[in-house]
């Protein structure tokens, strides 16, 4: 049974990313043939853009789902994050370092995360749950509440600037999900992260440290939401501690239609990748339409689960 | 195995009691502060200070922590008053909690931000019932207050959109931002809004969605609407100011601010210092120094056992460039 989980798990992972793939482009054209001018250059773009914070938290998050995992303090991290860039920009400290102690601090939380869940051995939904209002907490906390504002034009760059005519927050996306691809499906490390979630005994009888996996996917996530609230922040120009809230849900939503079981041993990046996009297409698809957020929220539910439906029929077949 | 799992539980559970014992220190010595004021009470010699319990929706918000030091500003300023100012966190039952505790603590009024009105009205019932007279600031509570301080919501809407349909004479293309869907504040200044819209044919409203008072939400939705409706959009209406900061910053990003009217409501430190770069076209100043020094004269009035005005409205004022700096400080 496992032999043949592991064995078959790339034909079955091409199928999947097939599925999800279609699903995509029929999502696309419905949209593009009720609103002509979803199709539009620009409107992908920012379709792209907007949909670029919430994939690098669902590819980070990913790593941990693979894992049979799970990290919801996500959401927080990026409240931290973007609190602490802004602070230290206040303090006239270079932007570029800056933005750096903004990714620091995820990458800390994820230590901190990484190390309860392997040492403390605590269930990481638990762990989580409790850095969740933590972090949320430290961010409120050394921010005093209020937006951290009037911050220097450059702050706003990352976020709001084009590259050769694509925004900086795609450029990062692309990059970052370029980078966990090869991770994830070309390095050793990523074939142990799956062989963690299939089987973590099995895994740990055939030579791998768990532990360290553990540790390793936490510091992603960690360091994925911590990059992911620094766009944010520069993107509104403001350090604003409850900024991220619920974002954890969305993150792994987009994991999730992407083909990532909580179960753990099954994901991959493009899944995750146009999860992201699916989410972020009918939420400017409706936007444009009019439609009201009441029925954006309960579409955005059924296409959840609609992916998993699909996403199991997928597998029985 | 197990015996590692335990230490580092202890560990854990240690570090976390520790944790709540330093966050409880600050409160268990305002109780010692109490009893120890209690035991002056039988001399009745010394002065004793009017102490008043007071508790706001949240301190996540700007406009509880402008409450609260203004509160704090105002009871220095007259003396004589000890306040006890507690967050309810956003959770009513929470708040319900507090005000029990400030009737155990004998304070001589109380004074409530109520997080809800139907949830929060408990707090008003309980605290009649003890005999202590109780203040509402900011929102009302189905059960009626001793005194009611506050502004309408309905009033900051209307002078917003008023703003607006006098500076497009009358004539254009409006999109509104609503705030967090049944909030008393999003339903009042969408009534508000509405009931301006009307009196004007030649305004009409292109669109209306939520941006749940946020503004990296509110500036997504912006650059969708600048995608749907490009030139028709003539001002934009945001129902508090974190939001206008959101939808001004992607018209700014898009180069789209020019022939634009984009107004908010709150007049919160961000929107003012844009009002007065001349970005952001005008907000309402919710006068939130009013309310706190209001509230806080009813509260002292009634602990004396004078009487106040069952209700007292603080006005609403709009902030453009003509004015803004009177609100700067």
């Amino acid at each position: 049974m496992k032999e043949t989980q592991i064995r078959g798990r790339t034909y079955r992972e091409v199928f999947e990313k097939y599925a999800i793939f279609i699903a995509f482009i029929l999502l696309c054209i419905l949209l593009s043939v009720m609103k002509p001018m979803f199709l539009t250059p620009a409107n992908l773009l920012l379709v792209l853009n907007q949909a670029s914070i919430n994939g690098i938290l669902a590819i980070g998050v990913t790593f941990v789902l693979i894992t049979a995992g799970i990290d919801i303090s996500i959401g927080s991290v990026v409240g931290l994050a973007g609190v602490t860039a802004a602070l230290c920009a206040q303090r006239e400290i270079p932007i570029i370092p800056s933005f750096f102690m903004g990714i620091l601090s995820g990458v800390l939380v994820g230590a901190i995360v990484g190390l309860l869940v392997t040492k403390g051995k605590l269930a990481p939904y638990i762990v989580t749950l409790g850095m969740m209002t933590i972090i949320r907490g430290v961010a409120l906390l050394i921010s005093g509440g209020r937006p951290i504002s009037g911050l220097p034009a450059e702050f706003g760059y990352l976020g709001n600037k084009n590259l050769l005519g694509v925004p900086i927050p795609v450029i990062i996306f692309v990059a970052v999900a370029a980078v966990a691809y090869v991770v994830l499906m070309k390095l050793r490390v990523g074939r142990y992260t799956f062989a963690v979630g299939g089987n973590m005994y099995a895994a740990e009888a055939s030579g791998i440290n768990p532990n360290q996996i553990k540790m390793f996917v936490h510091l992603v996530s960690g360091g994925c939401a911590g990059l992911a609230g620094i766009i944010l922040a520069s993107k509104i120009i403001t350090g604003q501690p409850n900024s991220g809230e619920g974002y954890e849900l969305d993150a792994i939503a987009a994991a999730v239609v992407g083909g990532t079981s909580l179960a753990g041993g099954t994901g991959s990046i493009t899944g995750t990748v146009i999860g992201a996009l699916i989410i972020g297409v009918i939420a400017n698809g409706l936007d444009l339409m009019g439609v009201s957020s009441y029925w954006q929220q309960i579409v955005k539910g059924l296409i959840i689960i609609a992916a998993v439906l699909l996403d199991r029929n997928k597998k029985r077949q | 195995m197990k015996e590692r799992m335990k230490k580092w539980l202890v560990i854990f559970m240690a570090g976390c009691m520790a944790a709540g014992l330093a966050a409880c220190g600050s409160k268990e010595t305002v109780a010692e502060e109490n009893t120890s004021v209690e035991g002056q009470t039988d001399s009745e010699e010394i002065q004793e200070p009017i102490r008043i319990g007071v508790t706001l929706m949240n301190f996540q918000t700007e406009f509880s922590i402008g409450l609260k030091d203004y509160l704090e500003e105002k009871a220095e300023e007259i003396g004589g008053v000890e306040l006890n100012i507690v967050d309810a966190q956003g959770d009513a039952a929470r708040q319900v909690q507090q005000v029990e505790s400030f009737i155990g603590q004998q304070v001589d009024a109380i004074i409530l931000q109520p997080q809800e009105q139907e949830a929060s009205s408990p707090c008003v019932d309980k605290a009649k019932e003890a005999g202590i007279p109780i203040v509402n600031v900011n929102s009302l509570t189905t059960s009626e207050p001793d005194a009611y301080v506050g502004s309408d919501d309905i009033e900051a809407a209307e002078i917003a959109m008023n703003y607006i349909a006098e500076q497009l004479g009358g004539e254009g293309n409006v999109l509104m931002m609503h705030g967090h869907a049944g909030q008393t504040a999003e339903v009042k200044r969408t009534e508000g809004a509405k009931e301006v819209l009307e009196q004007y044919e030649g305004l009409t409203l292109l669109d209306e969605q939520t941006a749940d008072w946020d503004r990296a939400e509110a500036m997504a939705l912006m650059e969708n609407w600048l995608q749907a409706y490009g030139d028709d959009i003539n001002a934009v209406f945001c129902q508090n100011d974190e939001m206008a900061m959101g939808a001004l910053n992607a018209l700014v990003q898009n180069n789209r601010k020019e022939g634009i009217v984009v107004v908010g409501v709150d007049a919160i430190a961000d929107a003012l210092a844009s009002v007065k770069d001349g970005q952001l076209d005008a907000t309402v100043y919710q006068d939130c120094q009013g309310q706190a020094e209001g509230a806080l004269d009813a509260a002292v009035k009634l602990a004396k056992g004078e009487s106040v005005d069952s209700e007292t409205m603080i006005s609403f004022i709009l902030v453009t460039q003509d004015n803004v700096d009177q609100f700067l400080n």
